[in-house]
């Protein structure tokens, strides 16, 4: 019996590879492939039904770009085994519908395409699949649920059609004139206000930046009017016309999208990048152009091999570069396009930054003679374009561009980019230059931005790292606090306990006024002073002589700053010591919130205080806050996560007492055994719930304060009547978005609020704005 | 023993970070190995008898994922004109960052 199932095993191994693998490189054609797959097949159909759909479905779903392969190898095994074919169907309709179910909207997308392509093989008839596709609109047409919802069924329709237009056009014309015109009544009644905050590019010239659902559909719309003629998916089948035309077809069952469900996550809209055409790769095949479908096609297959192989570079490059149809398109063109729309994508890329440079990288590795001369053009052309990109995008560039740069021995032809010298300095390109130089530097040293810069480029080098300790420069002895850093120096040195550095301080006079009724607290600024930029300078080594000197004195900072002001107070005199050093102050700072010397709120105050206005427009201060709300953020998620565990756990304690006492002990997973209570579960809910205040209340107070410089500044130019347009004005108003954005699934919570409390309707139209970009986000 | 050894490498944060050069300091490190997720501490080679760095460190992640990243996106890259390169460590035990020199 053993034999046997062994036996077995190996034919199912067998068959499963031969399925998985027709259709790559072989020396008969995949004609003959697949006619001789499917008499194997079929002679296998007894014993191994299953096996073959599920084997046949997961092929479907999984490799979305043999879609039309597939199709003709159901079709053949059904102009053989009519029950088979209906049986392929029945399971196909499963898996649309389970994948709906489960919300894997691209496995469901797959999943149309495929029955739709059976269309082409005679494996269905065109009515039941207008059928499916007109129940599809209806759901797009529901009322009282979300958008986004509404759009992924359009989209879906849409994204199939490049299948099977064709024949539709030819077998049911009116029907599918009839299904075209609902799409366009409702792209029609489709709000669009998402579209702004989306686009990687404020201007439309020289390419327009169109939301996606609109791009798709003038894509189709030519593709109508060139009778559904489409030149880029390879159709097997049309080999097969004779056998398959002689088969029986099968009639789809009525499929009723699932409900939607307040816990659905539906895929975000999103803008189609495109910073190429035909002009700008003059040599070789012509890019297709903005709205044809084969453009379409292209881009969707490289994302999803980009999807596939992402977690692999070195695949992920070969498979790019082998593209099926590299022959007929700009292929380097291509690629780079699609890998920057994936980094440039707002609100965020799906894969981490430096999965897209490792990508290139690799990229110029394999295909050193074209490779690197189509990046070259890319980066020059995101540089000349780069007056309108919206902030976060630039951020990314300057990221990835730095490191780049750092895999390639800081080679670049600076002095094309000359004339950005006579431009203001916060200019988006000088000012990309500057924080490209930045981190740059970060990745290498001081002398090295030095040498790979040409001479007139000196403004751009970043001063030298170094900490600036006001206590033993010239002149120091005026300070009123000299005496005694140099005191704590020396107590340092001589490895004292904290309690020894407080009696350093203890006779420190406050600078502050005695009746201060605007403080909360009686913190002394002075010993704060001489405390964190003496401790802090002795740690200067490294980070880790830093971090290892801070948590040494934690309990010197907790009592010097035991309030908000306190704690802004340190952050003051950490930027007065390392003003030079932006890494420097990061890491401290992410130091500080992890130790809790500083809350989130502190620092967000501190960024918007009026004596940092010069860092203000700064990449590293919005590093800083950035990483502040992440951090409060993620300790939202982690206390909800053990909140909800704990409350599982106590429902299934509860549920096994009194249901089967008798169970089995040894059958109890251990970790039930420690079932917490119900205080327990109660004390984890107040503690969330503070949290939730703490995060709401840095949220407010983040967009408090941006909504009172920017006020500021446009009442004033008003009255000045000035220009408010300024460089100023789009980097912060740039920032504001992309805090919206970079968190919306948490700000989200507090829309509500933020509409009663801060972005009300008498607020200055170009703030409000914002919030009605963010809102209509996931509307 | 074989088992555990195996046992900790599966489920480590922790990175041996190889082929630095002598002159390549924490800081840049840093940049580099914080762009795959929060690190949470690097901990510099050292020659044993000079004890400054000779060109190895061990970088430990909060999250055994960012190290996972760190293999597939920065093993085998560049950081101060040398191929980096990357493995997985059981774990840092004091007295590990003292190197032949």
């Amino acid at each position: 019996k053993r034999r046997r199932v062994s036996e077995n095993q190996e034919i199912e191994d067998r068959l499963e590879s031969l399925i998985l693998r027709v259709g790559e490189k072989s020396t008969s054609s995949l004609e003959s492939n697949l006619e001789g797959l499917a008499s194997v097949l079929e002679a296998d159909l007894g014993t191994f039904r299953l096996k073959i759909l599920r084997i046949l479905t997961d092929c479907a779903i999984r490799m979305p770009e043999k879609c039309t392969i597939y199709t003709t190898l159901v079709g053949l095994l059904n102009a053989k085994n009519y029950n088979f074919g209906g049986e392929f169907v029945e399971y196909m309709v499963k898996t649309f519908k389970d994948s709906l179910k489960a919300c894997k909207w691209n496995a469901a997308r797959y999943a149309l395409r495929f029955l739709a392509d059976l269309v082409n093989c005679h494996v269905l008839s065109a009515s039941s699949l207008l059928q499916l596709l007109d129940n599809m609109i209806d759901t797009a047409n529901e009322d009282n649920v979300p958008q986004v919802r509404r759009d992924w069924y359009i989209f879906a329709i849409l994204s199939t059609l490049p299948w099977v237009g064709r024949e539709l056009y030819e077998k049911k014309e009116a029907a599918l004139e009839h299904l075209l015109v609902s799409i366009e009544i409702f792209l029609n009644k489709r709000s669009k206000k998402h579209h702004n905050a989306l686009r990687v590019w404020a201007s439309d010239t020289p390419h327009p930046q169109e939301e996606y659902l609109d791009c798709l559909w003038s894509q189709i719309r030519k593709l109508r009017s060139d009778n559904w003629a489409e030149k880029h998916i390879p159709r097997p089948y049309l080999a097969f016309d004779s056998t398959l035309c002689e088969a029986l077809q099968h009639n789809l069952p009525k499929i009723i999208p699932p409900p939607h469900q307040d816990s659905n996550k539906y895929p975000m809209p999103w803008v189609v990048f495109r910073m190429f055409d035909y002009t700008d790769c003059p040599e070789g095949p012509i890019l297709p152009g903005t709205h044809s479908i084969e453009r379409f096609l292209i881009e969707e297959h490289l994302h999803s091999i980009i999807e596939l192989y992402h977690l692999e570079r070195k695949d992920c490059a070969a498979h790019l570069l082998n593209f099926p149809y590299k022959l007929k398109i700009p292929l380097e063109y291509c690629i780079v396009e699609v890998i920057f729309a994936e980094l440039f994508n707002m609100p965020s890329p799906r894969f981490l930054d430096i999965a897209y440079g490792a990508m290139l990288i690799e990229l110029c590795k394999l295909q050193p003679s074209t490779m690197p001369q189509v990046l070259a053009q890319a980066t020059e052309i995101l540089f000349m374009r780069i007056d309108s990109m919206n902030v976060s995008c630039f951020d990314r560039l300057v990221i990835w561009f730095s490191y780049h740069l750092s895999n390639f021995q800081f080679r670049w032809s600076w002095e094309d980019w000359e004339s950005c010298l006579s431009l203001d300095s916060e200019h988006p390109k000088p000012k990309f230059i500057k924080e490209t130089m930045l981190r740059c530097m970060r990745l290498s040293y001081h002398q090295r931005i030095k040498e790979i810069l040409p001479a007139n480029f000196s403004c751009y080098i970043p001063e030298k790292a170094e900490a600036e300790y006001k206590y033993a420069k010239e002149g120091a002895a005026a300070l009123p606090g000299t005496a005694a850093a140099h005191q704590l120096v020396v107590s340092f040195r001589q490895k004292c306990t904290p309690e020894e550095v407080l009696n350093v301080l203890k006779d420190l006079p406050n600078p502050r006024p005695d009746d201060d009724p605007a403080s909360e607290s009686r913190f002394n600024p002075l010993k704060i002073d001489v405390f964190v930029q003496t401790l802090l300078n002795l740690g200067s080594k490294s980070f880790s002589h830093s971090f290892s000197a801070i948590s040494k004195f934690h309990y010197v900072f907790k009592i010097l700053a035991d309030c908000e002001e306190a704690q802004i107070c340190i952050l003051r005199n950490m930027f007065e010591l390392w003003y030079n050093h932006q890494q420097m102050m990061i890491v401290l700072i992410d130091k500080m919130l992890k130790t809790q010397i500083v809350k989130c709120s502190a620092v967000a105050n501190w960024i918007f205080a009026k004596e940092m206005c010069q860092e203000f427009t700064k990449n590293y201060i919005w590093e800083i806050l950035h990483l502040t709300i992440k951090k409060m953020n993620k300790h939202i998620i982690k206390l909800g996560g053990e909140l909800a565990e704990a409350r599982e756990k106590l429902a299934r304690a509860e549920s096994s007492e009194s249901e089967d006492e008798e169970e089995d002990e040894d059958k109890k997973k251990p970790e039930d055994a420690e079932k917490p209570t119900e205080e327990m579960v109660e004390r984890m809910e107040e503690k969330l719930e503070a949290a939730q205040g703490d995060q709401k209340n840095l949220f407010l107070i983040i967009f408090q304060r941006f909504i009172m410089i920017l006020s500021e500044h446009l009442v004033r130019c008003d009255t000045d009547g000035r220009d408010y347009n300024t460089h100023w004005y789009r980097w912060t108003i740039g920032r504001l978005q992309q805090v919206f954005l970079a968190h919306h699934e948490q700000v989200q919570k507090y829309s509500p609020t933020l509409e009663t409390l801060l972005f009300t309707q008498d607020l200055d139209p170009h703030v409000l704005e914002v919030f009605h970009q963010f809102v209509s986000l996931q509307g | 023993s074989r088992g555990e050894q195996d046992k900790l490498l599966r489920l480590t944060t922790t990175l041996y970070v190889g082929n630095l050069s002598f002159f390549t300091t924490e800081e840049q490190i840093y940049e580099l190995f914080t762009r795959c997720g929060d690190v949470r501490r690097i901990i510099m080679g050292l020659d044993k008898y000079k004890k400054t760095p000779c060109g190895f460190c061990f970088v430990e992640y909060y999250n055994r994922e960012d190290a996972e990243n760190c293999l597939r996106y920065v093993n085998g890259t560049r950081l101060d004109d040398r191929i980096v390169r990357t493995d997985w460590d059981a774990g840092f035990i004091e007295g590990r960052q003292y190197g032949r020199g």
